[in-house]
């Protein structure tokens, strides 16, 4: 009994140092966030606000636009994983029930589109975007995001769609029900978490993309939250309780999306990519 | 099929070879209307670079380091975490939350928070007696990139946990239970059941995040840009730095071909060794 009783203080000491360690700059950021502009840069360092004020907040959103910000990118990010998720469902399903020819080289050339430098492409992805038009425009940055997660969503939902037994559909089929219709009444339904993992994985890189945007946004009503971010810092060195504000408002809908699908988002990241044993 | 093919095709593979070209032409801001084939200048270019040498040398650092530290730890969370506790999943939700966050973001309130003057890690450390004078974990070259590479650990931590413990629990409990039967201490367990049973998402999560991490110049972009004195620049960041600031997109892809290159390798090498029917793709 004893023993188990050190192990549990020891685990338990354990287990708060890994909490300490990861939650510390996010209550900090939180802190300077409701700090008023003159207790950001005392010294000796202050860490609980004498006069919390939410001044920081409320120039976010009025002189610095971050409503706009905020708007481009939840509309860039939902519909580029919307679309993306879709279309992952669709060839992760072909990819894992049907046999054709050269499905090994598809499935090795989507595994080796992960290893791209999203560096290398980007200059050339500005080129043929500046000649259709797309520059500088949430639509052309849309449809560079549904490419980014593409190939890692398809392996994904492949295996999803791998561990749901083929047999559910035959039945269906059987039943009278056509492929598609079996597909979506029977298989989708239980691939939902398999979506949300999906979603949510390509909703956070979108969510959180930089160097993309920043080349392919440059007027100031088209910038999405983390280009808005980037140029605060340009902006005549960083007002931090500012920045700080904008970070912790760019965390909510990952912080949302991540609440809300961790488990399927696990789930997605093992039994999606990974084979058990 | 065809719309992510489509999508990968065009976003993806067609622009990979148009960055290949690139890197055997002589495209920059200075040049952009007589474009020409140059050959391999620009590669002679880069390995010729003083700096090249560091910077593989940090390259090669930040990898080994970021990935070795993130299993060690995220394994020991894993373990801590396997056994149900009041609270784990609000527990889970706040550890793991740095994976949700902006590679950039998190450069920059690191790099804040590691601040030689008046940054808050020192100011705590100094406040817990653990150290008399403040380091200066971004300004010193010697310390840089094992401050880079710290915050990418913290960073990375969750995913190897998320993906470990999700492991953990797929193992039967009857073969723990017959183990405690056959009364194997914790260590023996360990090392006999648990790390055989989920060696393959070991694996596999080490290759993932191996990739990753060689493409990931964000965290140290938000914190050093590769400075001091090129002490934290990795291939990454390195051609992003030529785009940026010499605005020489061909020797800029060049390096992007060589990362993929060696990427290339490593994944075939890897898979080599290991597909034992281990990798499933």
């Amino acid at each position: 009994m004893r023993e188990k009783f050190y192990i549990k203080i020891i685990r338990l000491i354990l287990l708060s140092i890994f909490l300490i360690f990861s939650v510390f700059p996010l209550v900090w950021i939180f802190l300077t966030s409701i700090k008023p502009a003159d207790e950001v840069y005392t010294f000796p360092v202050r860490y609980f606000p004498r006069e919390p004020t939410l001044e920081a907040y409320r120039y976010l959103f009025s002189f610095a636009n971050f409503g706009v910000y905020f708007k481009n990118s939840v509309m860039v990010s939902m519909t580029a994983s919307i679309v993306s998720t879709y279309f992952a469902l669709l060839s992760g399903y072909v990819l894992a029930r049907k046999k054709f020819k050269f499905k090994k080289l598809l499935i090795l050339a989507l595994f080796f589109a992960q290893m791209i430098p999203s560096y290398l492409i980007m200059i050339p992805q500005y080129s043929m975007f500046s000649k259709l038009g797309l520059i500088d425009k949430l639509t052309g940055i849309t449809i560079v995001y549904m490419g980014i997660g593409a190939s890692f969503s398809t392996i994904m939902a492949r295996g999803f769609f791998l561990r749901i037994p083929r047999s559910l559909e035959e039945a269906a089929m059987i039943d009278g029900c056509s492929e598609v219709s079996a597909l979506f009444r029977i298989t989708v339904p239980l691939m939902l978490p398999g979506i949300s993992a999906v979603f949510s994985f390509s909703f956070v890189n979108t969510w959180n993309e930089l160097f993309t945007a920043v080349l392919f946004l440059n007027s100031d009503r088209k910038m999405t939250v983390p280009v808005a971010l980037y140029s605060f810092i340009s902006k005549a060195g960083i007002k931090w309780n500012v920045l700080s504000a904008g970070l912790v408002v760019a965390l909510l809908p990952t912080m949302l999306v991540f609440a809300f699908a961790q488990r399927f988002i696990i789930q997605g990241l093992t039994q999606g990519s990974v084979k058990e044993v | 099929m065809i719309p992510t093919l489509g999508l990968v095709g065009i976003l993806s593979f067609y622009p990979t070879l148009k960055g290949i070209i690139l890197s055997f032409q002589n495209y920059t801001v200075f040049t952009f209307n007589r474009i020409e084939f140059i050959g391999f200048d620009n590669y002679i270019e880069v390995f010729e670079d003083p700096v090249f040498p560091e910077i593989v040398k940090n390259t090669i650092f930040w990898i080994l380091f970021s990935v070795l530290f993130q299993f060690l730890l995220g394994f020991s969370l894993a373990l801590l975490m396997w056994k149900p506790f009041r609270g784990r999943g609000i527990y889970s939700g706040l550890v793991f939350y740095p994976w949700a966050l902006s590679g950039f973001a998190i450069g920059l309130v690191w790099s804040w928070l590691l601040n030689g003057q008046f940054g808050v890690v020192n100011d705590l450390l100094m406040k817990l007696h653990i150290i008399r004078n403040n380091i200066n974990f971004l300004s010193d070259p010697k310390k840089a990139l094992f401050s880079v590479i710290l915050v990418n650990v913290w960073y990375g931590i969750p995913f190897f946990a998320i993906m470990i413990l999700a492991a953990l629990q797929s193992i039967p409990r009857s073969l723990l239970e017959s183990a405690d039967i056959d009364g194997a201490s914790g260590i023996t367990k360990l090392f006999k059941i648990v790390i055989p049973y989920i060696k393959p998402t070991i694996v596999n999560t080490i290759l993932l995040r191996i990739i990753w991490v060689m493409n990931f110049p964000d965290i140290i972009y938000g914190m050093t840009r590769g400075g001091p004195a090129d002490s934290t620049n990795i291939l990454s960041v390195y051609m992003i730095n030529i785009a940026y600031y010499e605005s020489n997109f061909s020797k800029s892809s060049a390096v992007g071909v060589i990362i993929l290159s060696i990427l290339f390798i490593y994944t075939t090498f890897y898979l080599k060794i290991t597909s034992k029917g281990e990798f499933e793709i």
